[in-house]
């Protein structure tokens, strides 16, 4: 599949990257544990694992052990990761499929951006006087 | 036909009293399993005739026993043989299906049943919409499979047997023969599954011995209760019972259950419904609060997602798990449009602390529960002007109400007329000030963190001014149903004084109206407190929310009086709605008819689809707690009883928490009897 215009070439690493110069997600502060994302593309698997050590935020391309696994086409992978797409609504629809540790990767899907077209309301856009 | 409902977590069965399923589009009986339907066929015939019922057998919650003779007539007919059906819920279903011969010859039988399956999402059949995907069903030697498929979206369900049938497209058959007063048996099963389900259920359904197991085990934690009045006890042990029905585990609460809303449609996480419910029966069942605190603050809001009306810290309305959710034709993956359950997560955090002194799950939620007081300040306060609003964002398929009067037009003015949007109903401002007060004691005592304390304390001093000016209806003496956007009371006199009560954002001067409202004759009903005043332009006694007594309204109420000290006030509508629950064999409905007792003598049941509701199964157990004026005080439980005559001797014994075990002992001695 190839990239639409005015999206990044490689959304998912641009993400990955992203995670990783963050390093710190005070969300994640109590939430220790190892997620790898199987991204299929086509007959290629690429990997990604990111890891959460009390919200110190890792990202490597290996890694043996992991609490939870995803399995995702990379398509659905590229829309996840810019807010496109909803990981639950992915995993009810059986678009991907996780393995292992379910209560982290809820924990996880925290680092996921919000759909671009959002609007916010109440003192995060106009504060009170 | 009578309905007959068994269930584990959110797998259940609805069927007729002969055990047999024949669903239409929008009727909703089969096997349901995570919001979607499994089975919406299942007939039995002996030799191409139906069967009739004799008696239906309720085991246990997940277990029924149906008890059948050939033949539909309403006479009984001495029947040569007879069947038996005996049904448990776990992992789909599984049927012992017995067959009796009472005659002195043998007998040579065909026994079918009709097996399909529309695997209708349950929102489907709420609302009769049609099937987007493709369906199949392969019959082979040993097993059915009726399926369902749109895009990776799977469904499927398998039909054995433990005895060799022949399997066809719509069903299965089985020739017997049995010896004369012999008898024949086979094992059904039908197993729910389909790509990518296995994890959604992430704990397979127990089967029904690790069930019983742990209803005994559930029975056998809770206090006891003693008392001189048999239908209490009756009561008591009924809320027990079908709490233990309505415990549900997500797949994300670490193998722990919380309270889900109803049963069977409501078997899910509702915030709202959940966090109520927990706090009703936090001296019975702490590990509820627990699990509902964890579950919750899992799922707790992370990003601005205007479909899902999801805000960073909001706490979770409901979730859903069927195809409408998974496509994105509804929002509850999960949906976030409720403007209470964030406050009361917090008041629950710190409710449970003080019961349990779980200090490391507070700690663990130090994250979760300033982000829900973020979301106080930074989301819900719509016109800027310090008070919870709500408004949805997802105009086609959200909430328009987001408190828990939810219908249409719950909130009015006195006129009748409907305010616009956004609103901020009164009780939302004092679950915030609770919140707020709540979480500068967990701040100081557990987070140890003193400049949020005191920031806190001023901002919950600050509202209160505020509220007790902006919403206090000065020519009625009570506290306005909501303001409007220009800031207007909307005036009508509703129930929800009761909630300001209990959340403590009652200055004590004004306490003393608000009480002789609540127990007056517009708004008690001799059975309870009414949704809304008779008198008011909307009132209607069975109205949804503009009349009806709702037995969880009262609770909070009676909590409320106990709180400002109207101790009396709080035994006359405990003991109002305890006498109501006799007339419903200790089931409380979600709401019954506003009618005043002394005309109609029983409470007038509103018809609703779920029975048993999560908080109206609580509300029995909050009112001993109020009767009984159990309170944690540090290290200690204090009771302070305050109990109607009519009663007796009360003994709440083996009450956990902090202390350990303690017993409460009370008799009633307050005549409520008189007043109204």
């Amino acid at each position: 599949m190839t990239s639409k215009p005015n999206t990044p070439a490689d959304p998912i690493a641009d993400f990955m990257q992203g995670l990783a110069a963050r390093g710190h997600a005070p969300s994640l502060a109590r939430t220790t544990g190892t997620v790898r994302f199987e991204v299929v593309d086509g007959k290629r698997t690429r990997r990604w694992v990111v890891t959460s050590e009390q919200g110190e935020i890792t990202v490597s391309r290996t890694g043996a052990r992991a609490d939870v696994v995803v399995r995702v086409p990379r398509p659905l992978c590229e829309q996840l990761v810019q807010g496109k797409a909803n990981p639950t609504a992915a995993f009810l629809r059986g678009a991907l499929v996780i393995e292992g540790n379910l209560a982290l990767l809820v924990l996880i899907q925290r680092l996921f951006p919000a759909p671009a077209a959002a609007r916010t309301t109440g003192r995060a856009t106009a504060k009170r006087p | 036909m009578s309905e007959v409902k068994i269930l584990d977590g959110n797998t259940f069965v609805v069927s007729d009293d002969r055990g047999d399923i024949e669903a239409s589009p929008t009727d909703a009986t089969g096997l349901f399993s995570f919001d979607t339907r499994f089975l919406s066929r299942w007939v039995l015939s002996l030799n191409g005739e139906r069967l009739g019922a004799l008696s239906v057998d309720d085991l246990q919650y997940f277990e029924t026993r149906f008890f059948l003779v050939p033949g539909t007539g309403t006479v009984y007919i001495d029947a040569k043989l007879s069947v038996i059906r005996r049904r448990t819920v776990g992992g789909g279903f599984q049927e012992e299906l017995t067959i009796l011969n009472h005659d002195d010859e043998a007998i040579a039988l065909t026994v079918r049943i009709d097996a399909a399956c529309d695997f209708a999402d349950l929102f489907e059949v709420k609302d009769a919409l049609k099937k987007k995907g493709r369906y199949s069903t392969r019959a082979g030697r040993r097993q059915l499979v009726l399926g369902y498929e749109r895009e990776t979206f799977r469904r499927e369900t398998v039909v054995t047997a433990s005895e060799a049938a022949r399997f066809d497209q719509k069903g299965l058959t089985f020739t017997v023969k049995i010896a004369p007063h012999g008898s024949w048996t086979t094992d059904l099963d039908v197993a729910v599954g389909g790509g990518g389900f296995e994890a959604i259920r992430a704990s397979r359904g127990k089967r029904k011995q690790t069930m019983a197991r742990s209803l005994q085990k559930w029975l056998d934690e809770a206090p006891r209760l003693e008392c001189d009045r048999q239908p209490l006890k009756a009561t008591y042990r009924r809320s027990l019972v079908d709490l233990a029905a309505l415990r549900f585990a997500p797949p994300v609460a670490g193998g722990l259950s919380l309270p889900a809303a109803g049963l069977p449609w409501f078997m899910t996480m509702f915030g709202r419904d959940s966090i109520f419910t927990s706090l009703q029966a936090l001296p019975f069942a702490p590990e509820l609060a627990a699990a509902t605190l964890r579950a919750l603050g899992q799922w707790q809001g992370s990003r601005v997602d205007d479909f899902r009306d999801e805000d960073p810290g909001r706490i979770l309305h409901e979730m859903r798990y069927g195809e409408m959710t998974a496509f994105e034709e509804r929002p509850h993956s999960p949906y976030y449009g409720c403007a209470d359950a964030t406050p009361l997560y917090v008041v629950l955090l710190d409710e449970y602390e003080r019961w349990t002194g779980d200090r490391k799950l507070v700690r663990g939620l130090e994250y979760e529960a300033r982000a829900a007081l973020d979301w106080i300040d930074d989301y819900a306060d719509l016109q800027g002007n310090g008070y919870v609003w709500y408004r949805r964002r997802n105009e086609k398929t959200g909430l328009e109400n987001q408190c828990w009067k939810d219908s249409w037009d719950s909130i009015s003015y006195r006129d009748g007329t409907l305010p616009g949007f956004p609103r901020a109903t009164c009780e939302l401002q004092g679950y915030a000030y609770d919140a707020k007060v709540r979480a500068a004691r967990l701040a100081r005592v557990v987070w140890k963190d003193p400049v949020l304390a005191d920031r806190l304390d001023q901002e919950a001093a600050e509202l209160k001014r505020r509220f007790n000016r902006d919403f206090w209806v000065e020519r009625g003496g009570y506290f306005a149903l909501a303001l409007d956007t220009d800031g207007r009371q909307v005036d009508a006199l509703a129930s929800n004084n009761g909630h300001l009560l209990w959340s403590g954002i009652v200055d004590k001067s004004k306490a003393k109206s608000v009480v002789r409202h609540l127990l007056g004759p517009r708004l008690f009903s001799g059975w309870g407190v009414r949704t809304l005043a008779e008198g008011e332009g909307r009132y209607n006694p069975i109205g949804y929310h503009v009349g009806t007594v709702w037995p969880f309204d009262n609770s909070f109420i009676a909590w409320g009086l106990r709180r400002y000290g109207f101790k009396q006030e709080a035994a006359q509508v405990a003991a109002g709605i305890l006498d109501a629950a006799e007339f419903f064999e200790g089931r409380l409905p979600e709401a019954f008819g506003g009618y005043e007792r002394s005309v109609t003598k029983y409470p007038v049941q509103y018809p609703t689809a779920c029975s048993p509701q999560a908080w109206s199964t609580g509300t029995p157990l909050l009112l001993l707690r109020t009767m009984l004026g159990l309170e944690p005080r540090g290290d200690d439980l204090i009771v302070d009883p305050a109990l109607p005559s009519g009663i007796g001797h009360v003994e709440l014994l083996d009450i956990p928490g902090r202390w350990g075990r303690r017993d409460a002992f009370g008799r009633g001695r307050l005549d409520v009897t008189a007043r109204s």
